[in-house]
This record gives C-alpha cells, sequence and structure tokens, in this order.
C-alpha cells in the first residue's frame, strides 16, 4: 500500500508542474504590464517599479517561474492586494470553512444518492424508479444559484425557520481551535454552538448535496442494474441467501466501486459549485474568498484559491484510488 | 432521416425535450418581435409589478418587461452554449486526432496538458480565465470553452487511437495521402460518432457555467441581457418581487433539462450495452 501511494504521488509530479505552469501564467493573461494591473489605477510609478523588482518582472519567464515555485515551497503565495497579509495565511483561515461544507455535502450526498439508486434499480421501471430519473436529471440540470436563492427564499426568508446566511449566530463568539466550528463546539462541549452552526449549515449543504444525489442515484441505478444481471448475483441467490443479502452484499458492494470514482469527479464541481454557494449563503470559505478577490482584483489571491482548489482535487482523486484497494480485495493485491 | 425517427419513437422523454427546446428556441426568436414591449424600455411607473395579463412575468425595478427580458436574454444564452460547445470541439479535437494519430512524444505533450487542465474543478479554472481576461460576455465564453476542451480532446484521441490501426487508414498510407487529409477525411469522420454524442452532452454545461461566470458578474456587462447575470442583477429585489430574478433562473433550468434529456438519450443509444436494454 505504501510503496502504491508512492508511486501515485510520483505520478502527480508531471501534472502538478503544468498545473503550477497554468496558475503561474494566470496572471500573465491579463493585458499590458501586470505589474500596473495588479496596483490598479492611481499606483506611483515607485511602486509600480517596485513590485516589478518583487515580481522579477524583468528575468526572463522560465526564471520568474523558478522563484515563483521556489517561493511555494517555503509557504508563499504571495501578498493580497487587499488585505496586504499574506495568502496563504488568509487561505488557511478559510479553508476549514469550505471543507466542511464539501464533506457534509458529501455525505448528504452519499445518505441519499445511493439508497434511491439502490431502491430504484431493485424496481425497474417502477414509479419510484421514473421519479429517480426525474429527480437526477433536474438536479444535474439546476443552476447552483437558482436552488439556492429559492430555498433561501422558502426556509429563510418566507418561513423562518433557517438563518438566511452566515456561518455562525452573530451573538456566539468563539476561538477557533481546528477551525472547523462544528468539532470546535464539541470539544469544548459549547451544544448551542454546535446547534447553532448546524442551523447555518443545513440550506447550503443542501444546494451543493442536490447536484451530486442526483448524479450518484441516477449512477448507482445503472450500475447495480448492470451488477444484478451477473452470475454471481444468481448463486447468491441460489444458494438461499435473502433478498436484502444479495442486494446489499453482492449487489451494492460491486457496485460501489464505480460509484465512488463518481463522487471523486463530481467532488471536483462541487468546489466549483461551492464558489457560488458560498457567495449566495456568505459563507467564509475560500469560495467566497476567491469571488471577492475576482472583484477586488486581488490576483495573488485568485491565483492561490484557484491553486488551492486544484490540489483539493488532485488529493482526492489519490483518496478514491486508496479507497479502491480498501472496498475491492482483488484491488488491494494489485497495489503490492 | 429514418434513424433519426426511430430514436425519437424509442425515446419519448428526448422527443418532449426536443419538442419544448424547438418551441423555447421559436420564443426566443420569434418573441421579441411580438411583444410590445422593448428589452430596455423603462417605465417607471409601472416598476415590480406582478405577473399579470399585461406584464405575463411582471415588471422589474426599471419597469422593463421581464418576459421579453427572458426572451431576449435567451438569445444569448442559446447561442452562447452552442457557440461555447463549437469552440471547444474544435480545440479538444484538433489536438486529441493529433495526439492519439501522431502519438510520441507529441501524443504524451498534449495529454500531460489534458490531465493538467482537468485537474482543476472546471467552474474554477473558467473563473480564474474569466477574471484574467476581464469581465465580457466573449471572454466568458472563451473561458468556459478552454475548460470544456480537455474532454473532446480525450474522446477523439481514443477515437483515433482506434482508428489510425484500421486497414483502411493503412491503405491511405501506402497510397501515400497527405497527413492532413488522413486526419480529416479517414480519422475525424469516422470517429464523429462519440464526439457527436459528447457535444451534446456538453451544451448543457456549457450553459450553466456561462450563466454561472454571468452571475458572478464575469460574464455580459449591463444593458445587456443574459439569464445569468439577469438573476444576480435583481438579488436585491428578490424578497418582495422573486419573479424578477427567479424567471431567467427558471429559463435556464428548462432549456439545460431539455439538453440533457436529448443528450442522455443520445448517450444511452450509441452505448451498444445498453441499446440493447432499450430494445
Amino acid at each position: 500500500m505504501a510503496s502504491f501511494l508512492l508511486r501515485r504521488l510520483l505520478a502527480l509530479i508531471p501534472v502538478l508542474i503544468l498545473v503550477l505552469v497554468i496558475v503561474f501564467s494566470l496572471v500573465r493573461l491579463i493585458p499590458g504590464d501586470p505589474a500596473v494591473t495588479l496596483l490598479g489605477p492611481g499606483a506611483t510609478d515607485q511602486q509600480i517599479a517596485a513590485l516589478r523588482a518583487q515580481m522579477r518582472l524583468d528575468e526572463p519567464f522560465y526564471l520568474q517561474f523558478i522563484n515563483y515555485v521556489i517561493g511555494l515551497f517555503h509557504g508563499d503565495m504571495g501578498i493580497s492586494l487587499k488585505s496586504g497579509a499574506p495568502v496563504l495565511s488568509e487561505i488557511m483561515v478559510r479553508l476549514p470553512a469550505t471543507l466542511e461544507l464539501a464533506l457534509s455535502a458529501t455525505l448528504v450526498a452519499i445518505l441519499v444518492g445511493i439508497p434511491i439508486g439502490v431502491l430504484s434499480a431493485t424496481r425497474p421501471n417502477s414509479l419510484f424508479d421514473h421519479f429517480t430519473r426525474v429527480f437526477s436529471l433536474v438536479g444535474v440540470s439546476m443552476p447552483a444559484f437558482l436552488l439556492a436563492l429559492i430555498l433561501q427564499l422558502i426556509f429563510a426568508t418566507y418561513l423562518g425557520w433557517l438563518p438566511v446566511s452566515g456561518r455562525l449566530s452573530p451573538y456566539i463568539i468563539m476561538q477557533p481551535i481546528t477551525g472547523f466550528v462544528i468539532i470546535d463546539g464539541i470539544l469544548t462541549g459549547q451544544w448551542d454552538v454546535v446547534w447553532s452552526a448546524i442551523r447555518y449549515l443545513v440550506l447550503p449543504t443542501a444546494v451543493l448535496a442536490a447536484f451530486l444525489a442526483a448524479t450518484l442515484g441516477r449512477f448507482v441505478r445503472n450500475t447495480m442494474l448492470e451488477v444484478m444481471s451477473e452470475d454471481f448475483i444468481r448463486t447468491a441467490r441460489a444458494k438461499g441467501l435473502s433478498r436484502s443479502q444479495v442486494i446489499i452484499q453482492h449487489g451494492l458492494r460491486n457496485s460501489l466501486l464505480p460509484a465512488i470514482t463518481v463522487i471523486g469527479l463530481k467532488f471536483a464541481e462541487m468546489l466549483g459549485g461551492a464558489i457560488l454557494t458560498e457567495t449566495i449563503f456568505a459563507w467564509p470559505g475560500i469560495g467566497r474568498f476567491m469571488f471577492e478577490a475576482i472583484k477586488n482584483r486581488d490576483y495573488p489571491v485568485i491565483q492561490g484559491t484557484t491553486l488551492v482548489f486544484s490540489l483539493l482535487f488532485m488529493l482526492t482523486s489519490v483518496l478514491v484510488d486508496l479507497l479502491y484497494g480498501v472496498i475491492d480485495p482483488r484491488v488491494r493485491k494489485r497495489m503490492k | 432521416m429514418k434513424p433519426l425517427l426511430l430514436f425519437l419513437r424509442k425515446n419519448p422523454l428526448a422527443t418532449l425535450g426536443g419538442i419544448v427546446l424547438l418551441a423555447i428556441l421559436l420564443a426566443v426568436i420569434v418573441g421579441p418581435w411580438l411583444s410590445p414591449y422593448g428589452p430596455t424600455k423603462l417605465d417607471v411607473l409601472n416598476k415590480l409589478q406582478g405577473p399579470s395579463l399585461a406584464h405575463w412575468l411582471g415588471t422589474d425595478s426599471l419597469g422593463r418587461d421581464v418576459f421579453t427580458r427572458v426572451l431576449h436574454g435567451g438569445r444569448f444564452t442559446l447561442a452562447i452554449g452552442i457557440g461555447v460547445v463549437a469552440i471547444a470541439f474544435a480545440v479538444g479535437v484538433f489536438f486529441g486526432t493529433l495526439a492519439g494519430y501522431v502519438g510520441g512524444p507529441i501524443d504524451m505533450v498534449i495529454m500531460r496538458f489534458v490531465d493538467a487542465m482537468l485537474s482543476f474543478p472546471a467552474l474554477v479554472l473558467a473563473i480564474a480565465l474569466a477574471a484574467a481576461f476581464g469581465p465580457s460576455l466573449n471572454n466568458a465564453m472563451l473561458a468556459v470553452a478552454i475548460t470544456l476542451a480537455p474532454q473532446f480532446a480525450r474522446v477523439a484521441r481514443s477515437q483515433a487511437l482506434a482508428i489510425s490501426v484500421k486497414p483502411y487508414v493503412e491503405a491511405a498510407v501506402s497510397l501515400g495521402l497527405l497527413t492532413r487529409r488522413i486526419l480529416w477525411r479517414y480519422v475525424f469522420a469516422n470517429g464523429l460518432g462519440p464526439l457527436l454524442v459528447q457535444a451534446s452532452l456538453s451544451i448543457g454545461s456549457a450553459i450553466l457555467q456561462t450563466a454561472s461566470l454571468g452571475f458572478l458578474g464575469l460574464g455580459a456587462q449591463p444593458p445587456l441581457s443574459e439569464w445569468g447575470a439577469d438573476v444576480s442583477s435583481n438579488l436585491q429585489y428578490l424578497r418582495e418581487s422573486p419573479w424578477v430574478a427567479l424567471s431567467p433562473g427558471m429559463a435556464i433550468l428548462f432549456t439545460v433539462l431539455c439538453f440533457n434529456l436529448i443528450g442522455d438519450n443520445l448517450a444511452d443509444w450509441f452505448n451498444p450495452r445498453r441499446r440493447n436494454e432499450l430494445d
């Protein structure tokens, strides 16, 4: 397993270098002198010259790139033009909020999507099956921002059951330990904090989870249908296992592998959706941070958040490969 | 024509999607001519009115007729979806076919680049590119097209790999045809089916992504009417007059739903394993 992980990480290096080239080039794509653009109107010649020197804009492109990468290895993602603070520390403060949202959405999507898919597959062409199909098609066709606005309007504005936006009641002041509000609340035994955090989490989670649950439901249904026509299912039935044992231990377990691939892939789309969701719900994560950076033309932050999103995606894909081994003994054997 | 009719008869949902899509297309092309209001015609005395016979979807904060604006915005949104996929198709298929047919180091470089592009969440990359290019509708379309192109490159490459070992390609090579001609007339032409399926599946996400950029202010700039931007520019009236912001949003949902219904069924149709199931 360890050697597999090492090989998998090594294989990422060429891709990672190209990802860094793309992120690095982002600022160079802006028409005109990057230093002038970065500083915006009203910058003095001195400031521009200073930034040009700091960014080493007079050096050849490849040297600039190498310096950028060396900087990254020292944790230097540049300085936010808006706040003047290092980009990395600004991102680290906001990262737990995004992870909290993405993980809870993934969890909800799995808990909703997989049972829906399994139930549909065991009753193909039933009313429930048609419902699943419509649900999944609407789910993938729905603009995330539209769903967010509709839920916000119904559950927060009209019914008043849930807060409109934010991450925690403004009356609660919390010293972050891990940065994950719910975990911090549990650690310190402040149950009112946990309750408040969950209430704020519900709507953004629902928006992000809807898309993934829709895709997952339909996908699990289709794989389950294929698996359930295999010979080993007939064998399992023939040896007298109960229906639920056949479906869960033989059918579902063999459908999980492709399902995990889909979860991993869609996790990326969810990170993209997090930009919209976090912006609408004023969720203080890196998605909203990126949106604000775009409004402020804060290019170092745009670069930094883009890179972090991409790293998160790459890590997920490695994690997915490792999960294969955990679930499937055949894959585990090949990993050795 | 015959295979098309067979496809439509076997896939009622795709037929429904097609009919609704044609209706939407007709509405956005003809509608603005029939509407008594202009998309930018102000009528401040009648601002933020609810849906009525005179204004089917009410009026916005400047008294403009929402239904007329949705029809106008639809022209852009539909053109965007098709335009973005056309660009992504051209770029992706060119590099993918080249990589699959030529192989060797060219293949290696192109495909590593494709891998790197696919290592970004698509919307994140589109947003970053659109931010770098500067906010405008053309730049947003270009940004989304760039993020969609790698998928076309992957499909085109695998098609080219399979086709380049076929006897007819070998024959063409031994006849001394130009590589350019072989790529176009043999490799590309014979691998078109799966690429068209990919294209039909991509139109929905192209519209969704461009609308998302518009919503974030990176797409069409006012007074241009585009569905995504129209949602966000009316957000402040969401509480009192939800129809103003939600109407263009619902229009996106229905249009994308139609494209997905067609694309989904086409994909099943061209997938031999699933096709047996349908027969």
